[in-house]
């Protein structure tokens, strides 16, 4: 300290205060980006209150919340799995059935969320998902749904409209995703996918892998 | 302190800067691009309220990077050294808490985070990992003038 001058002590006031600068921009930055918006275009099958999420079967009951990321293997496993008997409970009415898009894993899953937006805004959203998860790449933003790929999925279940191919170019609903992270951070997601019925989440480690016992979960929550 | 310690600390000060500073610089700059995840991460832990949570993975990683910046400018340091530690020691109890409540869950200490599958969970390493950078904190507060630091 004997040896400090005051060029020093300028120098590391300074740093001391950008470091500072930096932290508080920082955290202000972060939460004012990290909220919902409700100006942002949303799908018409979304419900705010059902955490943006596109809502299939509004009145019907109990309600089942599929949270999902369109890029998690996870998820198509899931899908592969259980989709078939849970699109059977969808085009029964047996169950109000929300699905959740989320993006924690990259640009390419906002891709996929708002390609399947679009789709549900033409009553396409259930044929939307599987193809996309047929379509899923063997690892994260590898750069297979760049471009007009989702035209292309689109097109695999007959999906060719003029209204739908700009909805995919614009990315209409690209800022919708950032909401439905939103929600679902509200709502404790942690994991994709997530599945719950009537606000409770069915058992990952055996229910999700299982159709007998999917099935069984399903029942038990109330759908007849 | 012996004649060889004396010569060797401000270099022992200034590796410990480096590595904590570099990891904590390190580990906030790659949450900050995905900071839902990072909200995730400090949620699968449930140990805080949600709103809290979201708050902590949103703001935790710019506290990591200035923490991080003043280690490595060597500016603050000795208070930058404790904060290191306490941020360590708060990381040790959450992820030996989440262990022993047979969570399974991915530390997010880089990046990451969240529910993964129990065969995936590496809470030994983790923990051992954050005690290690925990003793650099502590060196650094004990002493904090090193080499090619701003503070002399």
């Amino acid at each position: 300290m004997a040896t400090n001058n005051s060029g020093d002590k300028g120098t590391r006031n300074l740093v001391i205060a950008m470091v500072a600068f930096i932290v508080v921009v920082g955290v202000i930055f972060s939460l004012v980006s990290n909220r919902s918006n409700s100006n942002y275009a949303v799908p018409a099958t979304v419900s705010e209150a059902d955490g943006y999420g596109i809502v299939l079967n509004p009145t019907s009951t109990p309600k089942i919340d599929v949270y999902l990321d369109y890029q998690c293997p996870a998820c198509r496993a899931f899908e592969l799995i259980n989709g078939e008997y849970l699109n059977e409970v969808i085009a029964q009415k047996k169950a109000k059935v929300v699905f959740h898009p989320l993006t924690f894993i990259g640009p390419e899953s906002i891709i996929a969320a708002n390609a399947v937006a679009c789709a549900a805004d033409e009553n396409k959203f259930v044929d939307m998902n599987l193809a996309l998860y047929k379509n899923q790449a063997s690892s994260e933003n590898s750069g297979k749904w760049q471009g007009d790929a989702m035209l292309a999925v689109g097109d695999s279940i007959g999906l060719r409209s003029d209204s739908f191919k700009k909805c995919v170019a614009d990315g209409k609903y690209v800022k919708w995703t950032g909401n439905v992270s939103v929600a679902s951070g509200k709502a404790n997601i942690n994991s994709t996918p997530t599945i719950r019925i009537d606000g409770k989440d069915l058992d990952r480690n055996t229910e999700y892998g299982d159709p007998v016992k999917f099935k069984a979960a399903l029942t038990a929550g109330g759908v007849k | 302190m012996g004649d060889k310690l004396k010569i060797a600390q401000p270099w022992l000060t200034l590796i410990c800067r480096l590595v904590l500073g570099g990891v904590l610089i390190a580990a906030g700059v790659l949450k900050i691009g995905n900071l839902q995840k990072s909200a995730m991460a400090v949620r699968a832990y449930e140990l805080l309220p949600i709103s809290l949570a979201n708050f902590l993975g949103y703001s935790l990683p710019w506290v990591e990077i200035g923490i991080g910046l003043l280690l490595v400018t060597g500016a603050l340091v000795r208070f930058a050294g404790l904060v290191g530690a306490i941020t360590m020691l708060a990381f040790i109890i959450a992820i030996s808490q989440a262990w022993a409540r047979g969570l399974s869950i991915d530390c997010g200490c880089f990046g990451g985070g969240g529910t993964i599958d129990p065969s995936q969970t590496k809470y030994l390493s983790e923990i051992i990992r954050d005690i290690g950078l925990m003793a650099l904190g502590i060196y650094l507060y004990f002493y904090p003038k090193g080499r090619f630091g701003i503070e002399k």
